[in-house]
C-alpha cells in the first residue's frame, strides 16, 4: 500500500526524490485489423489483441532541482512516460511517485504543484488575448493577486511576453504562442515541470530562446524540470544529466558528457563517386552503399583527413559531412549495450 | 467534358477515402432514417387534426418532404463541402495550391469534395417522392416533371450561387467560418410550403436565403401549383446569380491575389 | 468557496470576449434558434385556423403563446456542451482540463450561464415582438407564475446534468455526432418542441413521460400557460427533482468510468 510521503524537514526534503519512477511499465492493448475481405470477415468473429508495451520497465529517480533530459527518437515512450508521470495515464505496472503523490490518483494538491506544456498543443483559449487564459488559470490555481502580478511581471520579462499579451492567441505566430503557453503553465509556480518537445516546430532562434527560458526559469527557482525532446540541441543546451529511452527501455542514464562523447565520435560521409566500382573500405566503415553513392562512418577525429584523400583519389560528383543522425546513433548505443 | 471528368475523380478519391471506414455507412443510414422518421410521424401528427395544410394536401406535403431530402442531400454532396472546405483553405492558406493548378480555380474549388454519404438522403428523397407521386397518380404528368426537373436544375444553380458568394465573403472577412450554418438553419423552414408563412418570412426566405427556391418552388411544380411567371423568375434568378457569383468571385480572387505576399 | 466564485467571475469575463469575436455567428445562431419554434407556431397555427379557431384544446393564440414560451424556455435551458466535448476530444485537449485541480464541469456551467446573461434578455425582447405579431394569449395565474421560476431552475439542471452525462460518451466512442444528432431528434420531439405533448397520440405521451426530455423543456412551458392543475404542476416539480438527483449520480458514475478510460488508453 502506497502512503503518501510529505517532506516535512530540510533533511529529508533533500534526501527524497521529486520523481521517483521505478519498473515503470505501459502496456497498450490494441486489436489488429488486417486488410481484406477475409480478414475482415475473420476478424468479426474473433480480433487479434496485441500488447504493445509503450514504455517496458524503466527506473530513475530525479532530484530536487534537477533538469534533466529525456531523450528518445519518435514513440519511443516519452510522451507515455510524462502522462504517467503528469497523472494522465494509469501505469499498467510499477512504481512512480512524484513529490511523494501517486500521480493518477490526481489529488488536488498534486495538481496544483506540477505543470505539463506539451509542443504544438494549446492550452490557451484561441480567439481572445492570452491574458484572459493567465487569469482563468489564476482563478483556478487560487493564486493570491500578489503573488499572480509579481510572477506574471517575471514571466514577462523572461520570455518578452510584453507587446503578446493582448494579441488574440490566434494572431500569434507559433513560437509566440509557444512563449505564452509557458507562461501561462508557470503561473502557479510549480515545483515539478514537464516539458513535452517544447521547442518542436520553432525556428531556430525562438528554440534558442525558449531553452534559454527554461534554463534561467530552473536556476532562479529551482523547480524540477524534465524535458522530452528529439532535438539533441534541446538537451545539450540544458541538461547536465540525459536519459535515453528507446523502444520502450532505457539505453543510458548519465552525464550529458559521457554520452556526447559516445554519441558524436564518429562522422558521417556521404560521397557520389563517379566511378562506382571504388573500394572505400580503406578510408571508413562503409555503412551502405548505392549506385555510386557510399555512406561512411569515420571517426571525428580523421574526418578531416579521410575527405581530403577522398577528393584527391577519386572522381568525387558530391561530398556531404554530416552528425549520424540521432535515431541511428540511438541504434547504435542500443547495440553497444547488448554485445 | 473534361469538367464531368475531373468530378468522377473527386467522386472516387472521395468513394475510397470513406469505404475504409465502413461502419460510417450503416451510422449514416441510421441517422438520415431517424430524420425521416421524425419528419413523417411529424407530418402524421400534423394531419391527424387537419385535411389540408394551407391548402395543400397530405400526399403534396410528403412531396415536398421528398423534395426538402432530395436537394437537402445534393447541397450536401456537392455544394457545401466544397465551399466549406474553400473558407477553410483561404484561412489556412492552402488556396495557394489550388490557385497554382491548370484548371479554373473557381471550379475546382467547387467540386473538390464530395461528402459521399449524403447519396442516403438522395435516395431516401427520391424514395419519398417516388412514394408520394404514385399517391398523387393522374396529377402528375409529363408536363409537371419537366417542369420539376428544370426547377430543381434552377433550385440547385441558385443555392450553388448563394453558397458562392457567402464564400467568397472569405476573401475580405477571414472569419466566416460558420457563415455558410445560416442556410442551414433556413432550410428547416423549406420543411414547409412558403405560402404558409407570414410576408416578411416569405420574402426572406425567397429573396434573401432562397430557400424557397430549393424546396416549395420544385415541389409547386410537381403538384400543379407552378404559375408561368415563378419558372421564368425562377430560371431568370438563376441565370443572374450564376453570373453575378461568378463576377463577385473574380473580384474576389483578384482581391487575394493582389494582397498575399 | 471563494475560490470557486473567483473561477466563475474569470469564465464569465473570458465567455465575453468570446462571444464579443464571435458575434456574427452569434447572431445567426439565435436566428435559427428563433426560427425553429416560430416555424412550428406557424404551421399549427395553419392548422388550429382552418380547424375552426382551435385544434386539440388549443386555440390559435394558445399555440402563439406555447411555442414563444417554449423559445425562452428552451434557450434558458440549452447546452452545447456535447459539441464542445467531440471537439476536445479530437483536438486534445481534454488532457489540459485533466491536469487542473479543479472539476472541467465548473468552467462549462460558468460558460454557459455566462452566454445566457447576454443572449436571455436579447430572446425575451424577441418574443415580446412575436407575441405581438402573433397575438398570443397567455394569462397565467399567480402560482403558475410562482411555480414557473423553480421549474424553470430545476428543467436547467436536469438538462445541465444529463447532456454533460451523455457529452462524456466522447470518452468511448468517435461517433458522437451520430449520437448528438439522434438525441436532438428524439428531444425534438419528445419534449414538446415539434407539437405541446398532448396532441400526440396516447402512447407517444406515455413514453414521453418516462423520458427526461419533458421535464427539460415541456413540462415549464405547459405550467406557466396554465395548462396544468396545482396538484400537476407539484407532481411535476417533484418528478424533476428525481430527475436531478438521477442526473447527479449518473454523473459521477459516467466521470469517473471515463476518466478511468482515459486514463487507460491516454491520448
Amino acid at each position: 500500500m502506497e502512503t503518501r510521503k510529505r517532506a516535512v524537514d530540510g533533511k529529508q526534503k533533500a534526501t527524497s526524490p521529486a520523481i521517483h519512477i521505478k519498473d515503470l511499465r505501459k502496456v497498450y492493448i490494441v486489436s489488429r485489423q488486417e486488410a481484406g475481405t477475409r480478414a475482415a470477415l475473420q476478424g468479426l468473429v474473433q480480433r487479434r489483441r496485441l500488447e504493445i508495451p509503450a514504455v517496458d520497465g524503466i527506473s530513475f529517480d530525479l532530484a530536487p532541482g534537477e533538469i534533466v533530459g529525456f531523450l528518445g527518437p519518435n514513440g519511443a515512450g516519452k510522451t507515455t512516460t510524462l502522462k504517467m508521470l503528469s497523472g494522465l495515464l494509469h501505469p499498467t505496472a510499477g512504481e512512480v511517485t512524484v513529490l511523494g503523490y501517486i500521480p493518477w490518483k490526481r489529488e488536488r494538491a498534486f495538481l496544483r504543484q506540477i505543470t505539463l506544456v506539451m509542443g504544438q498543443r494549446n492550452q490557451l483559449v484561441w480567439d481572445i488575448p492570452a491574458l484572459h487564459s493567465f487569469e482563468l488559470n489564476r482563478a483556478i490555481y487560487r493564486i493570491p493577486q500578489e503573488d499572480y502580478r509579481r510572477i506574471l511581471d517575471e514571466l514577462t520579462e523572461l520570455l518578452e511576453l510584453g507587446p503578446l499579451l493582448n494579441k488574440p492567441v490566434r494572431n500569434l505566430s507559433l513560437g509566440e504562442r509557444m512563449k505564452c503557453e509557458i507562461a501561462a503553465a508557470l503561473l502557479h509556480r510549480p515545483s515539478v515541470v514537464f516539458l513535452d518537445e517544447p521547442t518542436i516546430g520553432l525556428d531556430v532562434t525562438m528554440q534558442r530562446r525558449i531553452r534559454a527560458f527554461i534554463s534561467e526559469y530552473n536556476r532562479r527557482f529551482g523547480a524540477t524540470v524534465l524535458l522530452t525532446s528529439h532535438y539533441m540541441a534541446d538537451v545539450e543546451a540544458l541538461c547536465r544529466r540525459v536519459v535515453v529511452i528507446h523502444h520502450g527501455r532505457l539505453l543510458f542514464d548519465g552525464d550529458l558528457s559521457r554520452l556526447v562523447q559516445k554519441f558524436t565520435a564518429h562522422k558521417t560521409i556521404i560521397v557520389q563517386l563517379g566511378d562506382s566500382r571504388a573500394d572505400l573500405r580503406s578510408y571508413g566503415e562503409v555503412v551502405s552503399y548505392a549506385d555510386g553513392r557510399f555512406t561512411l562512418r569515420v571517426p571525428k577525429a580523421k574526418t578531416a583527413r579521410v575527405t581530403e584523400r577522398l577528393l584527391a583519389d577519386l572522381p568525387v560528383i558530391d561530398l556531404l559531412v554530416e552528425d549520424p543522425p540521432i535515431e541511428e546513433v540511438i541504434e547504435r548505443v542500443f547495440a553497444q549495450e547488448n554485445p | 467534358m473534361k469538367y464531368l471528368r475531373l468530378l468522377a475523380a473527386f467522386f472516387r478519391v472521395s468513394i475510397m477515402g470513406e469505404l475504409a471506414y465502413r461502419a460510417n455507412f450503416f451510422w449514416q443510414l441510421f441517422q438520415s432514417l431517424l430524420s425521416l422518421a421524425i419528419s413523417l410521424v411529424g407530418l402524421g401528427i400534423i394531419f391527424s387534426y387537419t385535411d389540408t395544410l394551407g391548402g395543400w394536401r397530405p400526399d403534396e406535403i410528403l412531396a415536398l418532404v421528398g423534395v426538402y431530402f432530395l436537394v437537402g442531400g445534393i447541397i450536401g454532396l456537392v455544394i457545401q463541402p466544397g465551399m466549406e472546405q474553400f473558407i477553410d483553405s483561404v484561412r489556412d492558406g492552402t488556396l495557394d495550391f489550388t490557385l497554382t493548378k491548370p484548371e479554373d480555380a473557381q471550379l475546382i474549388v467547387s467540386i473538390q469534395r464530395v461528402e459521399i454519404w449524403e447519396l442516403i438522403n438522395i435516395g431516401l428523397g427520391l424514395g419519398v417522392l417516388v412514394f408520394a407521386l404514385i399517391r398523387l397518380g393522374e396529377n402528375v404528368g409529363v408536363l409537371e416533371a419537366g417542369m420539376f426537373i428544370l426547377m430543381l436544375i434552377a433550385g440547385a444553380l441558385i443555392i450553388y450561387s448563394f453558397f458562392l458568394i457567402l464564400a467568397t465573403l472569405s476573401f475580405w472577412f477571414v472569419r466566416v467560418e460558420n457563415i455558410l450554418v445560416i442556410f442551414q438553419s433556413m432550410y428547416e423552414a423549406g420543411r414547409w410550403p412558403v405560402s404558409l408563412y407570414p410576408g416578411w418570412l416569405r420574402y426572406g426566405l425567397t429573396f434573401i436565403i432562397p430557400v424557397a427556391f430549393a424546396t416549395t418552388v420544385p415541389a409547386e411544380a410537381l403538384t400543379g401549383r407552378l404559375t408561368w411567371e415563378i419558372l421564368l423568375g425562377a430560371v431568370a434568378i438563376a441565370a443572374v446569380m450564376l453570373i453575378v457569383s461568378r463576377l463577385f468571385w473574380r473580384v474576389g480572387l483578384r482581391h487575394y491575389s493582389g494582397t498575399s505576399a | 468557496m471563494k475560490a470557486l466564485a473567483e473561477l466563475y467571475a474569470q469564465q464569465f469575463k473570458t465567455t465575453l470576449a468570446m462571444m464579443f469575436q464571435y458575434r456574427a455567428s452569434l447572431v445567426i445562431w439565435m436566428i435559427g434558434q428563433v426560427l425553429e419554434p416560430l416555424v412550428y407556431l406557424i404551421v399549427w397555427s395553419v392548422v388550429s385556423v382552418s380547424s375552426g379557431g382551435s385544434v386539440g384544446g388549443y386555440t390559435t393564440g394558445d399555440f402563439a403563446a406555447y411555442f414563444i414560451v417554449l423559445m425562452l424556455v428552451n434557450q434558458f435551458t440549452y447546452t452545447w456542451i456535447m459539441h464542445e466535448f467531440e471537439y476536445r476530444v479530437r483536438e486534445g485537449n481534454l488532457s489540459f482540463a485533466l491536469l487542473k485541480p479543479v472539476h472541467p464541469i465548473h468552467s462549462d456551467i460558468a460558460d454557459n450561464v455566462s452566454s445566457k446573461l447576454i443572449t436571455l434578455p436579447i430572446m425575451i425582447l424577441i418574443a415580446a415582438g412575436l407575441a405581438l405579431a402573433f397575438h398570443a394569449s397567455l394569462s397565467p395565474t399567480l402560482w403558475a407564475v410562482a411555480l414557473f421560476i423553480p421549474a424553470l431552475l430545476l428543467a436547467f439542471i436536469v438538462r445541465f446534468l444529463l447532456e454533460w452525462t451523455l457529452a462524456l460518451a466522447a470518452f468511448w466512442t468517435t461517433r458522437v455526432s451520430a449520437i448528438n444528432q439522434s438525441y436532438f431528434l428524439l428531444m425534438l420531439f419528445l419534449s414538446g418542441q415539434m407539437a405541446p405533448l398532448t396532441l400526440l397520440p396516447y402512447p407517444v405521451q406515455v413514453v414521453a413521460g418516462t423520458l427526461p426530455f419533458r421535464w427539460m423543456i415541456g413540462f415549464p412551458v405547459e405550467l406557466l400557460l396554465g395548462r396544468l392543475s396545482l396538484a400537476e404542476a407539484l407532481q411535476g416539480l417533484g418528478i424533476q427533482a428525481v430527475w436531478v438527483l438521477a442526473g447527479f449520480v449518473l454523473l459521477r458514475i459516467v466521470w469517473r468510468a471515463g476518466v478511468k478510460v482515459y486514463s487507460a488508453v491516454g491520448a
